[in-house]
Formats: C-alpha cells, structure tokens, sequence
C-alpha cells in the first residue's frame, strides 16, 4: 500500500508540470484554434534563458522572471512571425508551421547551448521529507510546484471568467467578426494569448527542469503527454487541462512503478485513443460548444 | 450624420455596389429595402469596416470612416447589428451585451447598461444565462442592447425583422424608430419588408443590383405601387 502511495505521490509532481504545459496548449487553441506543437520548443529555449541568468546571478526568482518574459516575447514573435501570415492558409499550414518553428529552436539552441544535458539547481531542496520515520517521495521543491501551479489555474480563470480583458479574449476566439464590430482589438487578443500561453509554458519549463536535465531535447516526449491531457481534457477547458494533465502524471508513475517505464507513453496514447473514439468532444469538452 | 459618397465594391467580376450615394440624417430612420442580392448587406459590411470598398467613401459627422478597421468605426460612433442575430451562444446574455464598448469609462458603461435592462427587461431576467437559451426576438433584443452600449451617433440595422413573428416586428421597428429619435441616432435600417420598413422611415431608398435607383419620402414611396412591382416583387 505504501509503494502505492509513493508512486501517486511522484506522479503528481510530474502531473502539475505536463498540466501546464496542457494549459499552455489550451489558451493558443482557445484564442486562435491552432495546436502549437513548438510550444514545448518555446519553453526549452526560455528555460535555457532562465538557466543562464541563474548561472550569472546565482538567483532563482530572477532566472524565473527571466524565463517568463522571454516566454511571453517568444509567443508573441512565433505568434507574429510564423503563425499570422500561415493563419491565411488552412488549419495543417498552421500545424506544420507551428512543427517548423518546434525543429527550429531546437536547432538553434543546440547551437547556442550544445546537445549535452545541463542541471538547473532548485531554489529548494528536492529530497524526500521525512515524515512519521519515513523518507516520502515527496519534496518542499514539489510543494512549490504545486502551489504554483494553483496559482496560475485560478489566476487564470480569475482572468477569464472575472476582467473584461478575458471576456475580450473569448469574444475573439469565438466570434472575431462580432468581437470587432464590438470595438475589440481582436489581433492583439490573439497575441496575447499566445504570449500568455508562451508564459505558462516558461513557468513549466523552469519548474520541471530541476527534476530532470534541461537539453534541447528533453521535453519532447512532454509534448505527447501534455497534448493528450489537453485532448482528453476538451481542448478548450482549462479545468479539463490541469485534471487530466494531472490524471496522466499519475497513470505514468503508476505504469513506470509496476510495469516498465518505456511502456509509459504506449499506454498514455492508448488512453488518448480511446477517448477520442468514446468522447470525442474530450470528457470537459460539451459537443461543439466551449467550456470555461 | 452618415454621407455615402460615390461607393463601389467589387467581388471578383461582381460589381456588388455601384457608385452609390445616401445621406442619413439624425433622430429618424431611412430604410433601405430592396431584393435578395441587391447589395444592401454588402452596403452595410462595407460601412461598418467589415468589406474594403473599391472606390468612394463614406463620413461620419464630416469625418471619413472608409478605408479604417471595423473596431475604429464602431468605436467612432458607428455600430452594425449584422444581419442574423449575431451573439455568442456561449457567452451569457449579460457577457454578450458587456462586449459592446469595453473601451468606455467604466461608470459610462454601467450607466448604459441600467438603461439598456430597463428597456429591455427580459435581458435582466436572463441576465445569466447563457445567450442562446432566449427566443429569436430576445436575441434581436441583445444585439441591439449590445450595439447601443457602443453609444454610437449612427446605428447600421441589417434585417432585423428576420425569421421574427409579426408582432415582435411591428415592436423592434418602432423601438428602433423610438431610438433615434429619442438618443437623436443616424438610423439605417435595411429591409426587405418594405411595407413595415417604410412605416417607421422618415426617408425610403431603393437599391437594385448595386445601384440605388430611388430615394423618396417614405410615403411616397410606400405609396408608388409601379415602383413595388418592379422592385421589391411583393
Ligand atoms: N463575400 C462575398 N463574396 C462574393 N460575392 C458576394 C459576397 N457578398 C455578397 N456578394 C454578392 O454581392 C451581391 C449583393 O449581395 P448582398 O448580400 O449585399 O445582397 P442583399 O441585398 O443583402 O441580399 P439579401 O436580401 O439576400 O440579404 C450578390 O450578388 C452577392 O452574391
Ligand atoms: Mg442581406
């Protein structure tokens, strides 16, 4: 029964990161009805630049601070450079492009920082607490991960269901013809949304690269998890994003504690698989309509 | 004040407007009514920003709006309710009106707002629900309420009457014509209903295949029974 625990309580910690990284996915498909596949590719390279200003400061918060704004400047040049003039096309010229830019950073961060894996320190430690006479899986690095990422769930959804900065966004994504007769400046909504997903996916970034080692590689497989969790969550839910996200950090320590870890990803795609077939809408998803 | 002056549009070999020239006035309605595809959507649409004109232009109290984005006309002054109803199914009724003029000064806002639910006090029952849960004329209510909360000079009306029972009809278009008289509003309504159109006009334009081929008083228009035959077929 304890192992049982051990291996939840691991996966929730790798949950909350592939949550982001779903959320992340969720904002770009809800203001522009693309799936960005470089999103991932986005949050390495902020996260190398998060890395590099913790090597020169020596601080944590500002490497953060640094990998946020670099997240919401490098959403906003994909978004601006790569994703508007393909807009025009259809919806597989934005896929591709959107895998164009993900092989692209990568190739240019390989250049800048090198193919070897980096360490990121954490700002706390990241050993198991003990707990009762017993060492948990458990760490103060993954409290902070999970207080962070509540934070941004609610602040979030605080943003779209409570400012008119977020009823705009929505107004954009559902409808951009009555959101400009409306007076709303529908571009610089979808920009912002797509910075505000480039600033989710950074703060992911920085948060699972302590756990793991940081190259330009190293979040790929991410990608596939996040994309299911966001998939099976409904695309266009927030909630649904950060459940399942969650939901599949637990299915992968649980698949990793008892059977073989390479058999992970396998049965996160079959998950996805089958819920595409039985709910295509995704479980939060209601039909065509959106939920918040 | 609305001035059309020379407009043309051009989709591809179809000449969707030509040369057409109209003058709204404010505080009373001038109905534009015509058949199917004889450009007064596109009349519309092009005004509100939405189509770029091929040549002409259009001024809103002496200043020209042709050639801006859409969210610059409305916001000055100028507010389209397109035709069919076009509010959001998702977003609540309450939502749906706030769209409308989020770059006002909040208080503003709120005032507007309280006047919109007081005209309109279905919207306050529904107020949150979400928008397609209200009846065909209710939504017509909302997009109205939506586009006054833009507090424009000028109101653009495509159809309204569309797909509505008489009787809510009759009510829409004398709320409409009690609007711009009232809020002393530049009202352009388009019809194909020319019969109830023309009751709330002070003023009646008909357009034909992009040409506007008659402007008259409303009753003399309504009155002229060779003008009807030839072009609104009923
Ligand atoms: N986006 C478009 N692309 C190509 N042609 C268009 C477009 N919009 C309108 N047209 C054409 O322009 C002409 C005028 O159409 P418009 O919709 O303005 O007419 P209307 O008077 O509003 O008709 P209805 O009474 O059916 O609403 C028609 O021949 C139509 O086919
Ligand atoms: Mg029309």
């Amino acid at each position: 029964m304890t192992t049982f625990i051990d291996y939840l309580l691991g996966g929730f910690s790798s949950g909350a990161v592939i949550a982001l990284f779903a959320l992340a996915l969720v904002l770009v498909w809800r203001s522009t009805r693309i799936v960005n596949f470089a999103q991932v590719g986005q949050a390495m390279f902020t996260t190398f630049i998060a890395l590099a200003v913790q090597v020169a400061t020596g601080s944590w918060i500002l490497a953060l601070l640094a990998g946020l704004a670099a997240g919401a400047i490098l959403g906003l040049i994909v978004y601006a450079l790569v994703l508007r003039p393909v807009q025009r096309l259809d919806t597989s010229g934005s896929i591709i492009a959107t895998f164009g830019v993900l092989i692209s950073l990568q190739a240019l961060a390989s250049m800048i920082w090198g193919g070897d894996p980096k360490s990121f320190a954490p700002p706390v430690a990241n050993d198991g607490l003990e707990i009762a006479g017993r060492i948990w899986p458990i760490s103060w690095y993954d409290i902070l991960v999970y207080v962070v990422t509540a934070v941004l769930v609610v602040a979030l959804t605080l943003l779209f269901t409570r400012t008119s900065l977020g009823l705009s966004m929505r107004a954009s994504a559902f409808n951009p013809e009555v959101a400009k007769l409306s007076g709303i400046r529908v571009n610089r909504m979808l920009a912002f949304g797509w910075a505000l997903a480039g600033v989710v996916g950074a703060v992911a970034g920085v948060l699972i690269a302590p756990t793991a080692s940081l190259s330009p590689n190293s979040f790929d497989i991410l990608l596939i998890f996040a994309f299911t969790a966001a998939v099976v969550g409904g695309l266009d839910s927030l909630i649904g994003a950060v459940a399942f996200g969650v939901g599949t950090g637990l299915v992968l320590a649980l698949v990793t504690g008892y059977g073989e870890a390479g058999d992970a990803p396998i049965v996160v795609l079959i998950l996805l698989a089958i819920t595409l077939v039985v709910r295509p809408g995704g479980a939060f998803g209601r039909g065509k309509s959106r939920a918040v | 004040m609305l001035e059309v002056k020379q407009l043309s549009v051009s989709f591809g070999a179809v000449r969707a407007l030509d040369a057409v020239n109209l003058v709204v006035p404010r505080g009373e309605v001038t109905a534009v009514i015509g058949a199917n595809g004889a450009g007064k959507s596109t009349l519309m649409r092009t005004l509100a920003g939405l189509v770029k004109p091929a040549s002409g232009s259009a001024e809103l109290d002496g200043i020209v709006i042709t050639g801006r984005a859409p969210e610059d006309i409305v916001r000055s002054g100028m507010a389209l309710v397109p035709e069919g109803r076009s509010t959001i199914p998702e977003l609540t009724v309450e939502e749906n009106l706030h769209l409308g003029g989020l770059w006002r000064p909040s208080a503003e806002r709120k005032a507007t707002s309280a006047e919109i639910y007081e005209m309109f006090p279905v919207l306050a029952e529904r107020r949150r629900m979400r928008s397609d849960t209200l009846s065909g004329g209710e939504r017509q209510q909302l997009t109205i309420g939506s586009a006054l909360m833009c507090d424009p000079t000028c109101l653009l009306l495509d159809e309204p009457s569309l797909g509505l029972a008489p009787l809510i009809v009759t009510q829409i278009l004398q709320l409409v014509s009690q609007l711009a008289r009232e809020k002393n509003l530049a009202v352009l309504l388009v019809e194909q209903n020319a019969v109830t159109a023309l009751r709330v006009a002070t003023t009646g334009v008909i357009m034909n295949l992009g040409h506007v081929v008659r402007v008259g008083s409303a009753e003399e228009i309504a009155a002229d029974d060779e003008l009807r035959d030839a072009y609104l077929g009923s």
